[in-house]
């Protein structure tokens, strides 16, 4: 029994998710509509190719698909879930390619930025105010914190590669991505206040 | 937990979150974690940060193929679902099982299993078990190729088009033999292929192969769904 598309439209993402989980396809493609480019997105800034990008998402999108109750909704909301298991998926991608760790000019400043322009749509435009303000946060890091997250979270390297590239002690990188986070999780509390 | 103690780990907590901890570190930490309330507490804390990382990439465009690839193969896996609600298959074949407490998918999985297993069982070379030559069972499902090579009393059991798992989970195999389910010893970890194989020592009685995805380690009975469940011919 699937739902209509124009209820499941209706539904919240937690709500969608045990319809998924009973393999309903109308509650999926509701599901890929609302988070299928912010997937896309993330895949395509990790992996930095588009071919690349479509396979790791639909991969991550049909282990969603077969593995939809194992969402526990305690643990954050669909949507970061589904973007974790996106992040994971390129970043395995990444390492398969790469023999372990993605290979990236680090000498280069800009290795990191090296992404095409934005091809923005209307439909994501809702989400865009909330990106702008994210990426203000980090934006709004010391270098060296950004640094470190950047490479830990979108090259997938571990904190001792990341000692090793920045010819850091492992103290002070782990150091970098606490005081990181902490900082951006305080400018998004002070965007809420 | 005293101070010192959580003050050691809480130097790993952010590169934990950021998935920059080697595999042992991360065991560790997720050991000293479960028994941590301030280490919770400070996780919770920082979750929104980390959530935040994915929101602030450039919006990129899917292609709309993407969408329609997806869309075709969830309905062509719902379609097959669909087919034994409305009792496509026969009855006696519906029915399912359970294994001490393992859930199959339904019955689904067992039935198209064991029929596609039937259809694609061919002996290699015109031989036979008896003979000591190699036969071979392949069949699909959920888009995981799978394929038992039965040789002498033993055989090897081949996966193909694995997803990769979560690093704290595994596969593991499991033989029915005349109604009790016993653990293949070797766990089974897709290698960066999707492939994974393990050897089962002796296939006398057995007259279903399962696969089902276990934590770290492997289970002593069979905890999580079949991902795989194949009917072997006597």
């Amino acid at each position: 029994m699937t739902v209509r598309r124009e209820k499941a439209e209706r539904l919240a993402d937690e709500e969608l998710m045990p319809l998924v989980g009973r393999k309903d396809p109308e509650a999926f493609e509701v599901l890929y509509d609302r988070h299928g480019g912010a997937a896309y997105s993330l895949a395509y800034r990790i992996v930095g190719d588009r071919a690349a990008a479509e396979e790791v998402t639909q991969e991550a999108f049909i282990s969603v698909w077969r593995s939809g109750a194992r969402f526990d909704a305690a643990r954050g909301s669909v949507r970061s879930w589904l973007l974790s298991v996106v992040r994971n998926r390129a970043i395995d991608f990444l390492r398969s390619k790469a023999g372990k760790a993605p290979k990236l000019d680090f000498d280069d400043e800009s290795a990191l930025e090296q992404r095409p322009a934005a091809e923005r749509t209307e439909e994501e435009a809702l989400r865009r105010e909330t990106a702008t303000e994210v990426r203000g946060a980090i934006g709004k890091l010391p270098g060296e914190q950004a640094k470190v997250i950047e490479l830990a979270y979108f090259g997938g390297f571990s904190h001792s590669e990341i000692a090793e590239i920045l010819s850091l002690p492992m103290g002070t990188v782990k150091g970098r991505m606490r005081l990181g986070l902490e900082k951006i999780r305080g400018e998004l509390a002070e965007g809420l206040a | 937990m005293n101070g010192n103690d959580h003050n050691r780990w809480s130097e790993d907590l952010a590169a934990y979150m950021l998935g920059a901890l080697e595999p042992r570190e991360t065991v560790e930490f997720e050991r000293h974690l479960e028994g941590c309330e301030r280490c919770q507490g400070e996780m919770r804390w920082l979750q929104p940060a980390l959530h935040s990382l994915p929101e602030s990439v450039e919006r990129q465009e899917p292609p709309p193929r993407l969408r329609q690839a997806l869309m075709a193969e969830v309905r062509a896996d719902a379609g097959e679902e669909g087919d034994e609600r409305r009792g496509f298959l026969p009855g006696w074949l519906r029915e399912g099982f359970r294994i001490r407490g393992l859930r199959i998918a339904t019955g689904f999985a067992v039935i198209a299993f064991a029929i596609a297993a039937v259809a694609g069982y061919e002996i290699g070379k015109g031989g036979s078990e008896d003979e000591g030559k190699a036969a071979t069972l392949v069949t699909q499902e959920h888009g995981i190729t799978v394929k038992m090579v039965r040789e002498g009393q033993g055989g090897t059991l081949h996966l193909a088009k694995l997803h990769q798992l979560p690093p704290d989970k595994v596969l593991e195999a499991w033989v029915r033999r005349e109604g009790k389910v016993e653990a293949v010893p070797a766990l089974l970890v897709p290698d960066r292929k999707g492939q994974a194989e393990t050897t089962i020592a002796d296939m006398s009685g057995v007259d279903t192969v399962m696969v089902t995805e276990e934590p770290q380690g492997g289970s002593e009975t069979p905890t999580g769904e079949a991902i795989v469940t194949m009917t072997v011919p006597s």
